[in-house]
């Protein structure tokens, strides 16, 4: 359905039977959020601290001065009260719906789903038999319409007995007696009548009266298509990362109160021995480690685009570290890396016995401490980021490389081009977006190290010997959950972010100039 | 169609998952359910989870939260158990245990960030060496009002941790104050591989102790003994962070602060004395390089004596050869180890103090305690015959007794620093002495200069 396909529209047919009610519910909401954002802010009946306290008010101020001009909008009946009366009931909606869930104790996990499924995975079986067959029933011939009947309903019928058998009857019966415990059944009918209201605004009759033009119209649907994901982003990035600002101005433990201290953190940040010691660290880290994870990324990819019988093996085997869970990964990692059991400082000492038993040479076998050894232990952790990092950067240099228009090939065949030749002439300029894109994703994960150093260490601090392996996210960690600086840690987190940002828009911009981000 | 009938669906799964299953509260009407969904991370790292089910509060009662940090899955299953036994036997509260660690963030993160946000359990269990931050700033309440109600005593547990539980905020030093009640106590042991000793030929250090002859010379020739097998054999090994190389320092004398705790004390000459053995040690190849983690080689069978404490126990029980455990050799001081012990706490912004308080002791009575150690990671921190029967019928180690006897070996007690920051102070010690023991940093200059590096922490 498109909601807003019509022209503006003079209201000579009169208002429609929602209007009044629109009104009410308008002023209604007014009242709501600035009586919250007034409890708030004299701290009566909503008791909040430090920066959520903060980062509430904010919200509903913003909520109060758009509440107003929904109401002045909808008085007026122009798109701007329509546009900013449906913002708000949605958030409504979605916010008064959370908050009587949440009352209703429903957030019980994944786990809790799996429990629920445990014991019915035979019925749970049956519905996706019926929902796979009803899928496939098309290509079934002459029967198809039978079959696609018979699969529909025994998956209907698998879905009413799984149901029923997970307990939808005492689970409905238990959600209807959370639903009237005290306050929630309030919510629940806020978000009920913001929903509806939400959903008139967005009908055509409400295009008419409020006078939306066909692209107005076609924004706000778009705007909704997007809502979701825009809420998630709102509330889960956005919003921390606006809160994580503004603790990074404060002196606060997470405990007490927040004290505003303008930029003495950032100050501190520059005289701070350890956090440039992090710093410092990480930078020869990327040096190293980046060139090193995307370089032989780009050969690996040529091997790997060749049509030699296996390569789709050799493709799912080197992009195997980057699926596997860093934990796990980094554990095996701190068993290879053992100096005294470690399989790598057995190689070495297989290797070496077996040069000089070649050579005939009494060379004594190097055994690094790579974890214990302020000198090498940076250099245990760049090895694991490039195992991990080399296939994810493979299969995206194999994506651009298959991008490339095959006729540039022949051509060069023509020519009497060499693969080395094609490779450097070819296919490493035409892969310029698709390396700019991988040096910065590589770029973006090794300024954000933290797993890798802080598993190999333990039980040592992350730290490392001689903080040799102390990066700026271990800083921050160490600070917000060791030292309870939570402000000096989002200044440590900012000061991160901008080094990030700053290299990203410098690999784009230069990329920009060659033209890649718009070819 | 199909698709809005699957949409159905989900919700109603959603729904029964949410509100339904052996749900047994809707039988009467004044019965409410919360099912808790829970995941427990265990230290090393590993990830477990157990779903508890708090059922049924009945109208008036309190409905209480508590959180501790297991140690292993199956420790996370007994505390579940054991709230649910509570739950039943505490008059007018319900409860609801939280094991506070998942996948994505550890039992530290997760408090802070409940604190923070204003929503940390009534009761949760913190490190020893955490008190002070949360009394100083009002985090965790004094419950002593309460524990003179109840009739508590304080000499029920082990004089050390109750010493920082009892700390008076305005002199730092033990007085009226009680800041919680230790869950367990831990020591530290060497775990011995006695094939490897039977293999060197040297002289069993449990023998040695049982003679009195387990001192550091008898040590160190233990340790050179077995690395003398040659190849990946090696004497000894232990983690490098404070808890192991404090315990030398203690076998000597010293420690890390001064007597009264009010200042640092890792110049004194005896925590020298303690330093240089271990740099000695450490100096040689009979041990396992300082910084790499001694667990993965002695389970393998390479390291003849692993210095750690109770905690490592379950996993150690895995490995294919014989062991047990031996007390720590004598210093120059004389016998010494380490005291580890955490506490529950009662959260200051709890409705009901009395009721948090009772579930405080209830959480440290005996029973429970001996529930717990029977599981063979923690030593009851409660001085009691009946906990600490529990505890040394696991087996193997035969030698469960050396972490009791690590209890009376004139152990220093790991604790709070109410003078200044520990966080701070730890981070600044840690590096320093790894420095001295991997001989990066000369021993003479540590001496003249680490207090004046560690002052900060004190706030100077």
């Amino acid at each position: 359905m498109t909601a807003a396909s019509v022209e503006p529209l003079s209201i000579s047919s009169g208002e429609p039977r929602w209007f009044r009610p629109l009104l009410v519910w308008r002023v209604f909401t007014a009242v709501l959020l600035t009586s919250a954002l007034i409890a708030v802010a004299v701290q009566r009946g909503i008791v909040l601290d430090g920066p959520v306290r903060w980062s509430l008010l904010v919200a509903l101020l913003g909520a109060v001065v758009g509440a107003g001009i929904a109401i002045r909008g909808t008085l007026q009946q122009v798109h701007l009260g329509r546009f900013s009366g449906f913002v708000i009931d949605l958030l409504l909606m979605v916010v008064l719906g959370f908050i009587a869930l949440n009352r209703m104790d429903m957030f019980t996990g994944i786990d809790a789903v799996g429990e629920a499924f445990n014991g019915n995975v035979g019925w749970l079986a049956i519905v996706i038999l019926g929902w796979f067959v009803s899928g496939f029933a098309d290509r079934a011939g002459p029967n198809q319409k039978i079959l696609k009947q018979v699969a529909q309903w025994t998956m209907i019928a698998g879905m009413i007995v799984l149901t029923v058998a997970m307990g939808l009857i005492p689970g409905l019966i238990e959600f209807a007696q959370r639903l009237l415990e005290g306050d929630v059944i309030l919510f629940a009918v806020g978000a009920v009548i913001a929903g509806v209201f939400a959903r008139i605004l967005w009908s055509d009759s409400a295009a008419h009266l409020f006078k939306t033009t066909q692209t107005e119209g076609e924004n706000m649907d778009g705007m909704l298509f997007v809502a979701p994901n825009v809420l998630g982003f709102l509330a889960f990035f956005a919003g921390p990362l606006i809160v994580s600002l503004f603790i990074s101005f404060t002196e606060w433990d997470g405990l007490t109160d927040a004290k505003f201290i303008g930029l003495q953190n950032y100050i501190d940040l520059f005289s701070d021995s350890l956090f440039l010691t992090s710093l410092r660290n990480i930078l020869i880290f990327g040096v190293v480690a980046i060139p090193l994870a995307v370089f032989p990324a780009l050969l690996l990819a040529a091997l790997l685009n060749s049509k030699l019988p296996g390569m789709k093996l050799f493709r799912a085997v080197y992009f195997l570290p980057s699926i596997a869970g860093v934990v796990g990964v980094t554990l095996i990692w701190k068993q290879l890396f053992n100096s005294t059991v470690g399989y790598l400082n057995f190689m070495i000492l297989k290797v070496t016995e077996w040069f000089n038993a070649l050579v005939g040479t009494g060379w004594e076998a190097p055994q690094p401490q790579w974890i214990s050894d302020d000198s090498i232990a940076l250099i245990a952790v760049i090895i694991l980021f490039i195992w991990q990092q080399i296939g994810f950067n493979t299969v995206l240099f194999l994506a651009g490389m298959q991008s490339i228009d095959g006729t540039l090939y022949e051509a060069a065949d023509i020519d009497g081009a060499g693969p080395w030749r094609k490779l450097l002439n070819i296919t490493v300029p035409m892969l310029r977006p698709t390396t700019v894109f991988v040096v910065a994703t590589s770029t973006i994960l090794a300024l954000q190290l933290f797993n890798e150093p802080f598993i190999l260490q333990s039980p040592s601090p992350p730290s490392g010997p001689g903080n040799a392996t102390l990066t700026p996210v271990v800083y921050l960690y160490q600070n917000a959950f060791q030292e309870f600086q939570i402000g000096y840690a989002s200044a440590v987190a900012w000061a991160l972010f901008i080094l990030i940002f700053g290299i990203t828009l410098l690999y784009f911009r230069r990329s920009g100039d060659d033209g890649v981000l718009t070819s | 169609m199909k698709n809005k009938l699957i949409l159905l669906f989900a919700v109603l799964a959603l729904v029964a998952a949410a509100c339904g299953g052996d749900d047994d509260s809707a039988d009467d009407g004044t019965d409410t359910t919360a099912a808790t969904e829970t995941t427990a991370a265990a230290d090393d790292g590993t990830d477990t989870t157990a779903a508890t089910e708090t059922t049924a509060a009945a109208a008036g009662d309190v409905a209480l939260r508590w959180m501790t940090r297991p140690d292993n899955p199956e420790e996370a299953a007994v505390y579940g158990d054991i709230s649910d036994q509570l739950s039943a036997s505490l008059d007018g509260v319900t409860l609801t245990y939280e094991p506070g660690s998942n996948e994505g963030a550890g039992y530290q993160q997760t408090l802070l960030t409940n604190l923070s946000a204003g929503t940390a359990p009534d009761v949760f269990w913190i490190p020893g060496t955490d008190i002070a931050d949360f009394a100083s700033r009002d985090v965790i309440l004094d419950l002593r009002e309460y524990a003179d109600a109840s009739g508590h005593s304080d000499t029920d547990f082990y004089p050390g941790p109750m010493g920082h539980l009892t700390t008076d905020l305005a002199t730092g030093q033990p007085g009226g104050a009680l800041w919680g009640l230790p869950r367990d106590v831990s020591t530290f042991g060497l775990y011995v591989n006695l094939d490897l000793i039977a293999e060197a030929g040297v002289a069993n250090p449990l023998d040695l102790e049982a003679n009195g002859e387990w001192d550091l010379a008898a040590f160190n020739d233990v340790v050179d003994g077995i690395a003398e097998l040659g190849g990946e054999i090696r004497g000894y090994g232990q983690s490098a962070w404070w808890g192991p190389y404090g315990a030398w320092m203690n076998n000597a004398g010293g420690g890390f602060f001064t007597a009264d705790r009010s200042a640092c004390g890792l110049d004194s000459d005896a925590s020298i004395t303690g330093l240089t053995a271990l740099r000695d040690l450490y100096s040689g190849d009979s041990v396992i390089p300082y910084g790499e983690d001694p667990e993965p080689p002695f389970r393998a069978g390479t390291v003849g004596l692993f210095q750690n404490g109770r905690w490592a126990t379950p996993g150690i029980r895995t490995v294919d050869f014989s062991w047990d455990v031996v007390g720590l050799p004598e210093g120059a001081a004389g016998p010494g180890n380490w005291l580890f012990w955490g506490a529950y706490v009662v959260n200051a912004k709890t409705e009901d103090p009395a009721k948090a308080w009772a579930l405080v002791e209830a959480l440290t009575e005996a029973s429970v305690q001996a529930q717990i150690s029977e599981l063979g990671a923690n030593i009851p921190s409660r001085v009691s015959q009946e906990a600490l029967d529990s505890f040394l019928t696991f087996s193997p180690p035969a030698n469960n007794q050396a972490f009791l006897n690590g209890l009376q070996n004139s152990p220093s007690t790991e604790g709070p620093l109410w003078a200044g920051s520990w966080p701070e102070f730890v981070t600044l010690m840690d590096s320093e002495i790894q420095a001295v023991v991997t001989g990066s940093r000369d021993m003479a200059d540590f001496q003249a200069n680490i207090c004046s590096e560690t002052a900060s922490a004190f706030g100077s």
